[in-house]
């Protein structure tokens, strides 16, 4: 039977188990629109404000469900919308499927109107993309744009299909999706790793997004207990252990917390699980490797010895390689190591100048929220603060921007990951500067009827920069200074949410109480413009560089 | 710095050979020399590039080839020292 590109693209996401998409309509994409219109009862649309927006939420969507995210736009400016989400996408690792319009073939490369070469704007920030020249490739170009998004290290594929190759006929075949256990480069013994285990007297383990993406969350509680390591996270590793875990010392580098520094620093042996040693997390290269082994696991081989050389490289999916040491390794005993991180862990403190500080509001929203909550950031101080406060218990419940640090991102991810869980409760913590991106999605949570609870810590400037501005530039605020009026429980009512300003935390507890089940919230905590981030490791410093106060 | 060489087997279609010297654009590596040949199979191009880096520059070119979709197989080649 004969079926339209337009009806063939709805086949393909049917087949490969995609019951939502997010996107916005245009010109070049009225075919396929026309064919989600018919088939509404099989694939749910979310139309957002801004394309930008349908990126991040199909990328929130990932995150939280584990799938692959869809989001389809238009040609021209629909199409470079989603850039930055793709890019978020790629440095994240996050399985994402674009799809764009574009103009006829027979117009391509002639500079039509709403034309261009999305193939090559997006190829340094995608795993590979496609352009659907002809209607007979298009079922397989989107069996494969599955395949490899979700399969290996996982990643964004986009596919640029023609307005003419949707409207145009070919006989469809239906193409079951692959098996997404993609062949993985064999590299490394694992012979040595587990002699590099057994001979360590103080193993510490630095655990990453490829935990959380291999979901091995079990199987690091059990090795790090099997081998009595203490743990430090990647943020994007955030959630690959429960903050409860008493070796568990929280987010490590630059933002990370004192004892996972001074644990790292005094380890004879770091094991690196799924992390690619972001500068980051590693600051000076040379101190960070001195004195200790590293052993390096990881899907990708080429992260390994990318940033940091190590001694030991193995390639594999981490939920299996750490099934077939624990196959092996025997349970240990190592009772001094273990005391100096508990007691590393309880020490930590953080001061907070003032009763209403970022900590407070974070550990009062905390105590508001379910462990299975979804937690969604933006990017800047609020962020390292979500990281260093909120306690973490359950694997993929944080969406934030990690690798590409896009301010922007939370509001659109926090309406993808709400809907990928079936409209459970989910609270952004932003700002006033990140939330200014793209607060237009809030008119998306309003329309979808999302429980987000939008918690905007407003100090009235950029943070993170004035903080830099104050450390590093002797206090010359350039342009990190907002003076805006802008009143964001007004404009929450506006936009037809509930709008309240808290500026206590009996206030904001107030204001928690009556968050609506059905429809987001918005809650404006004014904080002190200069409220830091602490401790902080210098760029390029190491554990006795460490800024605590 | 050393040059070396690296042999692609790579799919013939439009597009391949950017995505390829892209990827050593990026990380800033001049291409000395490039060579591009269809093979007996004229699904498949054979590549010869040749670079200039050290170890790390060379297993980190292979690595990050090795990951593109339409790169079949790649072979670094030992440094040939010949004389008669």
């Amino acid at each position: 039977m004969k079926r339209s590109g337009a009806q063939i693209i709805i086949e393909q996401l049917c087949v490969h188990g995609v019951t939502t998409v997010f996107g916005y309509p245009g010109s070049a994409v009225l075919p396929l629109y026309d064919e989600l219109y018919k088939n509404a009862h099989r694939i749910r649309h979310i139309i957002t404000a801004h394309e930008q927006g349908a990126a991040h939420a199909a990328d929130g969507y990932a995150r939280a469900s584990g799938k692959t995210g869809v989001v389809i736009t238009t040609s021209g400016p629909g199409a470079t919308n989603i850039v930055t989400g793709i890019a978020n996408a790629y440095l994240d690792s996050v399985p994402l499927v674009a799809i764009t319009g574009n103009v006829d073939v027979p117009l391509l490369g002639k500079d039509s109107f709403q034309e261009v070469d999305i193939v090559g704007i997006t190829q340094p920030v995608v795993k590979h993309n496609f352009v659907v020249r002809d209607i007979e490739e298009l079922a397989f170009i989107l069996h494969e744009a599955f395949r490899i998004a979700g399969s290996g290290r996982k990643g964004p594929v986009l596919v640029d299909i023609p307005r003419d190759i949707q409207t145009k006929l070919c006989t469809y075949q239906e193409m079951k999706p692959a098996d997404t256990a993609a062949p993985i480069q064999k590299h490394g013994d694992l012979q040595e790793a587990i002699q590099a285990i057994k001979g360590s007297k103080r193993p510490y383990i630095y655990a990453g997004g490829g935990v959380v993406a291999s979901g091995a969350q079990e199987e690091l509680l059990e090795f790090s207990r099997r081998i009595c390591a203490p743990v430090g996270l990647s943020m994007m590793g955030m959630t690959a252990l429960p903050a409860s875990y008493e070796w568990n010392l929280g987010m490590c580098g630059m933002h990370g917390t004192e004892a996972a520094a001074i644990v790292e620093s005094e380890s004879d042996l770091l094991i690196a699980l799924g992390v690619r040693f972001s500068e980051r997390a590693t600051g000076d290269i040379e101190a960070y490797r001195k004195n200790r082994t590293i052993l390096h696991i990881d899907i990708d081989l080429s992260e390994i010895d990318k940033n940091v050389p190590s001694q030991i490289g193995i390639c594999g999916d981490i939920k299996e390689v750490l099934r077939s040491l624990l196959d092996t390794l025997p349970q240990r005993e190592n009772n001094a190591w273990q005391q100096r991180a508990a007691q590393l862990k309880s020490t930590q403190n953080v001061s907070s100048q003032n009763n209403f500080s970022p900590k407070s509001i974070i550990e009062t929203v905390s105590r508001y929220c379910r462990s299975d909550t979804l937690i969604a950031t933006d990017v800047g101080q609020h962020q390292i603060w979500t990281m260093l406060y909120y306690p973490f218990e359950k694997c993929r419940t944080l969406l934030t921007s990690g690798g590409l640090g896009t301010m922007g991102y939370g509001m659109g991810a926090a309406i993808g990951g709400c809907i990928a869980m079936g409209g459970r409760q989910t609270v952004l913590f932003t700002s006033d500067g990140s939330f200014g991106m793209n607060l237009c999605e809030l008119a998306t949570a309003v329309s979808q009827e999302l429980p987000i609870v939008v918690v905007i810590l407003n100090n009235q400037s950029l943070g993170m920069v004035r903080q830099w501005q104050t450390m590093f530039y002797e206090g010359r605020y350039s342009q990190s200074t907002l003076h805006r009026k802008t009143d964001f429980a007004a404009l929450a009512d506006a936009f037809g949410a509930i709008g309240y300003k808290a500026a206590t935390l009996q206030e904001l507890e107030n204001a928690l109480q009556n968050a609506p089940k059905v429809g987001p919230m918005v809650i404006d905590c004014p904080i002190n413009i200069d409220e830091k981030v602490l401790p902080m490791i210098p760029p390029g410093g190491c554990v006795e560089d460490i800024i605590t106060s | 710095m050393e040059k070396f060489t690296i042999e692609l087997i790579v799919a013939n279609r439009y597009g391949v050979l950017n995505r390829i010297t892209g990827l050593y654009a990026r990380r800033g590596y001049n291409i000395d020399s490039l060579n591009v040949n269809e093979t007996a199979d004229p699904q498949f191009s054979r590549m010869l590039i040749v670079s200039r880096g050290d170890a790390y520059i060379q297993t980190q070119m292979v690595r990050q080839l090795s990951k593109l979709y339409d790169v079949k197989e790649v072979t670094l080649m030992a440094t040939v020292n010949f004389k008669k």
